[in-house]
């Protein structure tokens, strides 16, 4: 264990126990992401983060089963002498079972000084913390439906990255990657997408999943890329944008267009009409032209629509930042920071 | 797909939601005057899942319900004056007042009954639904059921069975969050009652039971899909009931202003209201006359439960087996 006057090394940690089991189960052949994986993928990250010198994880709670899985495998983990993992606290925050929990629960970690959020989640899940705390690193592991956002990796590998990026061994200049962004502005309300905006002619929010493309009007795009699962895979296939470039895309859908396949949910490829598709430039406002139906963001219904209201679409680089998994591990490769005597061995 | 609900349909889901809503009202005030024979379990809070899951069906359909049914009676069709003699034991009520609030039936309308043995709706689906796939008429069997009866074996051979007959079944699971005192989280092993689906090889989704318009997509994919030869699916609304497990149920069980948060944030019958009018798609003062007529309707049908005939001795031994 750390000294008393070794400074505090603070990671958070946000899964949300909701993600991967929406109506894609039914309309596509979309997989149950298990609550036990969710609490073993945190297991994961606990180990190299103990072992690189994090010494306090703050977890968000929850009523479905994460937290006790990862509170029982700690008193266990302990019992067996095995390599130190930080202490595991839980942010005290009053539990309402939605999506303002991870809100509450990332503020809560920022103002408890952590150095990076590894959130466990969908696309959704992201937008949810990238919009609690705006510049708060981010490492992202997927366990929603469509991902395309957060990374599809080992946790472990993020844990190490994690670690390396906490513990100030790989400075944030190597280790960090600023993503774009989408502002979505209807009358008052304003909003955040990290990947795509779709606009829909489901007049209510319903089920929230976008999963039919025969509803779908029109698409803004942060990114497309053509192997994305997801509504942003219909952009790649006519206007393909790198995550790293500086432009988005937009697409307007309609049935005598263009036509395109696109992967946009698990199983399902389904044929669009196109017919305008266009690059966006940041920071200008793009009008969406469907005048009643809902706003999906990043594959969720968030909006309704009202009849004539108005609604813009902003294109924006200054988005969250995330943990470059790949370019943190190079980087400490090439400083030697993971040799030696770097990783502490288990407690005799 | 359906893109949008139109209005006719709005203000038929409305006008059943207020009618479960109401004739629950009523029937709680009036139970606590003593003069209602036997239990009553109340369905409030939990109305857009009945009537979000029946508004696809048609009367060909059936559905098997719950110890918790009033709420599936209505919304499949059951007509609430006869539901309301019935539960006070008269001999004009639904089962002409033999059977009382937990045993309410109407093969008329597809009805197959509320159910005081917990978890028993899933054998009775599984016949009609195989029934259905002989007969290939593509009509559907709903079963409702309860975080507890998840846990009951009638329950896991149900499901199993639908799925290795590939039956067009909708396993519903209306989890309020309590078997009677017992927390979901204390009795359910798994962590979501929709998760056991992959185990029983058909799809499973959660879905916001306080909201109408989840419910309404997700059953209305489940049962196309059921009727399209897909087989079955299972259902988890998540919501909570207003009331006790059953009248008189002091609910010590539950935190200090739980159920008054749940009605002023997610009550089903405010989140329709507010969203349908806020586009203009319907008006407050068209949902006011519903509520004002259906209030009229469940007041005249107290007077008359009150004023009937309850069933004569010599009917003691009527209608109880039936030959076949």
């Amino acid at each position: 264990m750390p000294s008393a006057a070794t400074p505090e090394i603070v990671v958070g940690i946000v899964a949300n126990p909701a993600s991967g089991r929406d109506i894609r189960r039914l309309t596509a052949k979309a997989s149950v992401f298990p609550t036990a994986e969710k609490a073993n993928m945190i297991q994961r990250l606990l180990g190299p983060l103990g072992q690189l010198g994090v010494t306090r994880v703050l977890m968000m709670p929850d009523a479905t089963g994460i937290s006790a899985g990862v509170i029982r495998a700690v008193r266990t983990h302990h019992a067996q002498r095995l390599p130190p993992w930080p202490r595991l606290e839980f942010v005290d925050i009053p539990l309402q079972d939605g999506a303002e929990d991870s809100v509450t629960a990332a503020r809560a970690m920022a103002a408890a000084g952590a150095r990076l959020i590894v959130v466990l989640g969908g696309d959704g899940t992201h937008r949810v913390v990238a919009g609690a705390v705006p510049g708060m690193p981010l490492a992202t592991l997927s366990t929603g439906t469509n991902n395309v956002f957060p990374d599809l990796r080992e946790a472990t590998v993020t844990g190490l990255a994690a670690g390396l990026f906490a513990t100030g061994r790989v400075p944030p200049e190597r280790a960090l990657r600023r993503n774009k962004c989408l502002h979505v502005q209807v009358g008052d309300r304003h909003e955040l997408a990290l990947v795509d905006v779709c606009v829909t002619r489901m007049a209510h929010v319903g089920a929230r999943a976008v999963w039919s493309g025969e509803t779908i009007t029109e698409l803004f795009v942060a990114f497309a890329e053509p192997d994305a699962i997801g509504l942003s895979s219909i952009a790649a296939m006519v206007e393909p944008i790198g995550r790293d470039e500086p432009d988005g895309a937009y697409v307007r859908c309609a049935g005598d267009g263009r036509t395109v396949w696109a992967t946009i949910a698990p199983g399902l490829v389904s044929c669009l009409g196109v017919a305008e598709a266009g690059r966006m430039q940041p920071g200008v406002d793009y009008l969406v032209a469907t005048r009643r139906g809902s706003i999906a963001l990043d594959g969720e219904r968030e909006i309704e629509l009202l009849d004539g209201e108005g609604a813009v679409v902003r294109l924006a680089l200054d988005g969250p930042w995330t943990l470059d998994v790949g370019a943190t591990l190079r980087e400490a490769v090439s400083r030697g920071a993971l040799g030696g005597d770097a990783v502490r061995p288990p407690d005799p | 797909m359906s893109e949008t609900l139109n209005r006719e349909s709005l203000l038929e889901a409305y006008r059943t939601m207020r009618t479960i809503r109401e004739f629950e009202e009523r029937v709680h005030n009036d139970f606590a005057t003593g003069e209602i024979p036997g239990f009553v379990h109340l369905y409030a809070g939990e109305e857009a899942s009945a009537t979000g899951v029946c508004m696809h069906l048609t009367g060909d359909d059936y559905i098997a319900s719950t110890h918790r049914g009033h709420g599936h009676c209505i919304a499949k069709g059951v007509d609430p004056v006869g539901m309301m003699a019935e539960i006070w034991g008269k001999a004009t009520g639904t089962c002409k007042g033999k059977g009382g609030s937990m045993h309410i039936a109407d093969l008329e309308v597809g009805m197959l009954g509320a159910n005081g043995i917990v978890g028993g709706g899933g054998p009775l689906i599984c016949g009609t639904a195989l029934a259905s796939k002989i007969r290939g008429d593509r009509t559907v069997g709903v079963c409702f059921f309860g975080d507890g009866a998840s846990n009951q074996g009638t329950i896991f051979e149900a499901m199993n069975l639908a799925t290795v007959w590939n039956l067009p079944a909708i396993f519903v699971a209306e989890n309020n969050g309590y078997a009677e005192a017992t927390s979901s989280t204390f009795s359910v092993a798994c962590d979501n009652i929709a998760d056991r689906a992959s185990a029983f090889g058909m799809p499973g989704v959660i879905v916001d039971g306080f909201d109408f318009f989840a419910v309404h997509e997700a059953a209305g994919e489940a049962i196309r899909r059921a009727r399209d030869g897909g087989g079955p699916t299972l259902i988890e609304m998540k919501l909570s009931r207003y009331y006790g497990h059953f009248e008189g149920d002091q609910q010590t069980y539950r935190a200090p202003g739980e159920v008054q948060k749940l009605r002023e944030t997610k009550d089903c019958l405010l989140q329709f209201r507010k969203r349908v009018t806020a586009n203009g798609e319907i008006t407050g003062e068209q949902l006011d006359a519903i509520d004002a007529e259906v209030k009229a309707m469940i007041d005249g049908s107290v007077v008359k439960a009150k004023a009937d005939p309850k069933p004569a001795a010599a009917d003691l031994m009527t209608d109880v087996y039936v030959s076949y």
